[in-house]
């Protein structure tokens, strides 16, 4: 990914040429739709395909910023880009940079590269996804290969794609993050590998999948790291998908992507949003707020006298004094904030020596008071929530031990 | 919602309830988008027969209310629909069928309600206009009486049921203020251009008015005079809404909670994350300010206070607000199974966005809040 110093291509001049080819070889979108491989094709024989990735795996030996000056330029010009490699391109081939064995290396990249298959990554799980590393699909290894079983859920692009990048676990012997594997699943033409798409909340059926393993034999070979290794190899795929989403990686393949990457250009949107704002006289920020700040202490006034009829009637019970408390004292902050930003330069200054009373700067400096005496707001969301609605209390380290001894845990917790 | 609730409003619920979760359960609902209307009029019918439409209808008409106090009867039903995403014109025939008996006079009114309180006669309130306008200032639709007939003219948006309505009650400027005329939706002139919305079930239409001519009887209430009556159907309307809303955010918190229990990451249920515990007693306190300020607009309307307009604004401010906003931390908490179309709660986010725009969204109602102040009066 590195260049030698000295003979990479500045970005200007690659900008330059690069221009030059995509007006030439590129259509608009208002062309002819194009499929993505042709494209791609198109793209990589030219050069410019994994402008980022080593010379050696089929790469342009370039850099990220020389990618970024490629496809700031097929956006500038309205070009069709592909909207499907963004997975294997972006995320999948960069980690089989960084963390597959040679062989891999020859294999996929360039075929990856140039669009000839597409890789994606198999890692979430119906059980959950927050959790990784709570995987629970199974690698065996059996003599000279692995067996595979379980499900994967979320899998973008998985019905597109030949491979997937599976995370198993092949331990159950050892802590969570010590028994995984990361291993290549061929996702084509192997009657053990079932693939749905999930239908998402608008009603159409999205990119993500979800997939099936009945006992799917794969070789040794198809291991990305070591066995029981995988949890470390899987953090670099992690950081490439992370990349991808920000927009800085090497998923940046120009507007055709857009659909999942987070940053975009929203001026448009903002431009047509403010003229309708503007007619609708909605945009008044300060009216809003002042409106809120008082529409929150009336429906507080209304919740305390509901509490203290249902605390009567028996309808509440339990601790909803602290329901009220923490709605009245974050009241309280709200109005202080309103009034600084509505009363502005006026609200923070006055005439003479004297303290001007019930200016608002001088009331904010003490707008946390009640959001902390008499219990914090995040204690008072603790009693709530435990006591109230009846959620886990959080693990606590000081019970039923020695205090001199909590202590001493607490310093080493640290 | 309500702390207490009389013998009658507990078995009107609990059949409410069962019927919504018999005849309509969320299964249906998603089937129920193909459908033109989005219900059945069939099952109208039988919903009319639990009492879904009789609560404003005096008993000389057949109907007549559980508690002496309609508006408060209703809520409980607006809030079992919305627990549920029910289907139905529950709000458009109930405020119609209050703005004809609280009007007095116009016979072709009164001699509607039967209808509408046995499920036979769907109306639907053409009142905001194009351009998301919502408030009675901003009309343009007029009605102009002469030779004694009546003449409506003008465009109405975002009507609910439109497409089904067998009859429209048209909010118009007319000589001296406001003007309400019951409008048949197959008179000459009118034109109804049925649309649909992001909720799976709830259907609303355009209705053009063009030189509508109409006999005078047609004209509800003392013509020109309608202002203060307009402002209590639109109390009403707005309080079957925050109803609806509390019942929504409620049942999702309860099921994105029990989801949570069941939940295990990192050796724990998710809800066991103090993030997630503070989240939820953050819409545990604005559940609960949710419910009182309901309450208490439905008492205010009640009570013909001279309050219910700001208290209306106020609850739909703060309610259409926070429902969505619970609606939308429950996706959250529910991961990526909460962007599923398996998963109900999209069910909920949509009626919670439609809910938020319906009679004027947040945004709107603070403004008018600070209009109702600036004009005199504390609350
Ligand atoms: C459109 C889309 C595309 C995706 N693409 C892929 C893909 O290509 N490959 C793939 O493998 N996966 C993919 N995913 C899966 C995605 O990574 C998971 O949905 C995500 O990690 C959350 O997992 P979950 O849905 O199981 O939620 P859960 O893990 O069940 O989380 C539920 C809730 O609990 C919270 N929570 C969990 N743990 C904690 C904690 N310790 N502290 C506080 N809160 C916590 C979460 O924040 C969340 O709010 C995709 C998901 C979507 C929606």
């Amino acid at each position: 990914m590195t260049s030698t110093a000295g003979t990479t291509e500045s970005v200007g001049h690659f900008a330059a040429r690069a221009r030059t080819w995509i007006e030439d070889n590129l259509p608009t979108w208002d062309d002819e739709p194009v499929d993505d491989r042709t494209l791609q094709n198109r793209i990589y024989d030219a050069g410019f395909g994994g402008i980022a990735f080593p010379v050696d795996h089929g790469g342009a030996g370039l850099t990220l910023a020389h990618q970024r000056a490629f496809y700031d330029c097929t956006d500038e010009l309205g070009r069709q880009v592909p909207r499907q490699y963004w997975v294997s391109i972006g995320m999948v081939a960069p980690l089989l940079l960084e963390r597959g064995s040679e062989a891999q290396k020859r294999e996929f990249l360039p075929q990856l590269l140039r669009g000839d298959i597409i890789m994606i990554q198999l890692l979430s799980e119906p059980r959950g996804g927050s959790d990784l590393a709570g995987a629970t699909t199974r690698l065996t290894r059996t003599g000279d290969h692995y067996v595979l079983s379980g499900s994967k859920m979320w899998s973008t692009n998985a019905y597109i794609a030949d491979y997937g990048i599976c995370l198993a676990r092949s331990n159950w012997s050892v802590p969570k993050h010590r028994g995984l594997s990361l291993v290549i699943v061929p996702l084509k033409d192997d009657p053990g590998v079932s693939v749905h798409r999930t239908r998402m909340a608008d009603g159409e059926l999205g990119d993500v999948c979800e997939e099936f393993f009945d006992d799917v034999v794969l070789p040794r070979e198809n291991l990305i790291g070591d066995e029981d290794d995988g949890w470390a190899v899987v953090q670099s795929l992690m950081v490439h998908e992370r990349n991808q989403t920000a927009d800085i990686g090497y998923g940046r393949l120009g507007a055709g992507g857009r659909s999942t990457t987070m940053v975009v250009d929203r001026t448009a949107e903002a431009t047509q949003l403010a003229a309708v704002a503007r007619e609708r006289a909605a945009l008044d920020l300060h009216n809003q707020a002042v409106a809120d700040a008082y529409i929150d202490s009336v429906v507080t006034r209304l919740t305390g006298d509901r509490i203290i009829r249902g605390l009567a009637l028996g309808t509440h019970q339990g601790p909803w004094g602290s329901l009220g408390k923490l709605r009245g004292s974050e009241d309280g902050h709200r109005v202080a904030r309103t009034r600084l930003a509505v009363l502005g330069a006026d609200g923070v200054t006055w005439d003479g020596d004297d303290v001007q009373p019930d200016n608002a700067g001088t009331a904010w400096l003490t707008a946390r008071i009640a959001t902390i005496g008499g219990g914090t707001s995040e204690i008072q969301r603790n009693i709530i929530s435990e006591r109230l609605l009846g959620l886990p209390r959080e693990p606590s380290f000081d019970r039923d031990v020695p205090f001199e001894e909590v202590l001493r845990n607490a310093r080493r917790r640290g | 919602m309500h702390l207490e609730l009389t013998d009658e409003q507990r078995s009107f619920r609990d059949t409410a309830r069962r019927f919504i979760e018999s005849r309509t359960p969320l299964t249906t609902v998603r089937d129920l988008y193909d459908e033109p209307d989005g219900f059945d009029r069939g099952w109208w019918r039988e919903a009319a027969r639990l009492g879904w439409t009789s609560l404003f209808v005096p008993e000389t008409h057949g109907g007549g209310t559980l508690s002496g106090r309609a508006v408060t009867d209703a809520v409980v039903l607006a809030e079992e629909i919305g627990r549920l995403v029910s289907p139905g014109p529950v709000l458009p025939v109930n405020v119609v069928a209050a703005a004809l008996a609280w009007s007095g006079g116009g016979d072709r009114g009164t001699a509607l309600l039967p209808a509408l309180a046995a499920g036979e006669a769907i109306a639907g309130w053409a009142f905001a206009e194009p351009g998301d306008r919502w408030t009675p200032d901003a009309l343009e639709t007029v009605a102009v009486i002469d030779d004694g007939g009546v003449t409506v003219e003008g465009e109405k948006a975002y009507v609910e049921a439109a497409g089904v309505a067998d009859h429209l009650l048209v909010t118009a400027r007319g000589d001296g203020g406001l003007t309400q005329v019951l409008v048949p939706a197959d008179a000459p002139g009118v034109t109804v251009l049925r649309g649909r919305s992001v909720d799976m079930t709830r259907r609303y239409g355009r209705v053009r008015l063009t030189g509508v001519r109409l006999p005078v009887e047609a004209v509800v209430g003392q013509p020109g005079r309608a202002a203060d009556v307009v402002e209590r159907q639109l109390a009403l309307a707005l309080a079957l809404q925050c109803a609806e809303m509390v019942g929504l955010a409620e049942r999702a918190m309860e099921t994105t909670v029990e989801y949570g229990r069941d939940r295990i990451a990192f050796g724990r249920p998710i809800v066991s994350f103090q993030v997630l515990k503070h989240r939820l007693a953050d819409m545990a306190v604005h559940l609960e300010g949710m419910k009182a300020v309901t309450e208490e607009l439905a008492a205010s309307i009640d009570g013909k206070s001279a309050e219910t307009s700001r208290l209306a604004s106020i609850a739909k401010a703060y309610v259409g607000r926070h429902c969505l906003e619970i609606v939308d931390d429950c996706v959250q908490i529910t991961g990526g199974m909460g962007v599923t179309w398996e998963h109900d709660l999209h069910l909920y986010n949509r009626r919670a966005a439609v809910d938020r725009a319906m009679w004027g969204t947040p945004e709107l109602h603070r403004r008018r809040l600070l209009d109702l102040l600036a004009d005199g009066g504390r609350l």
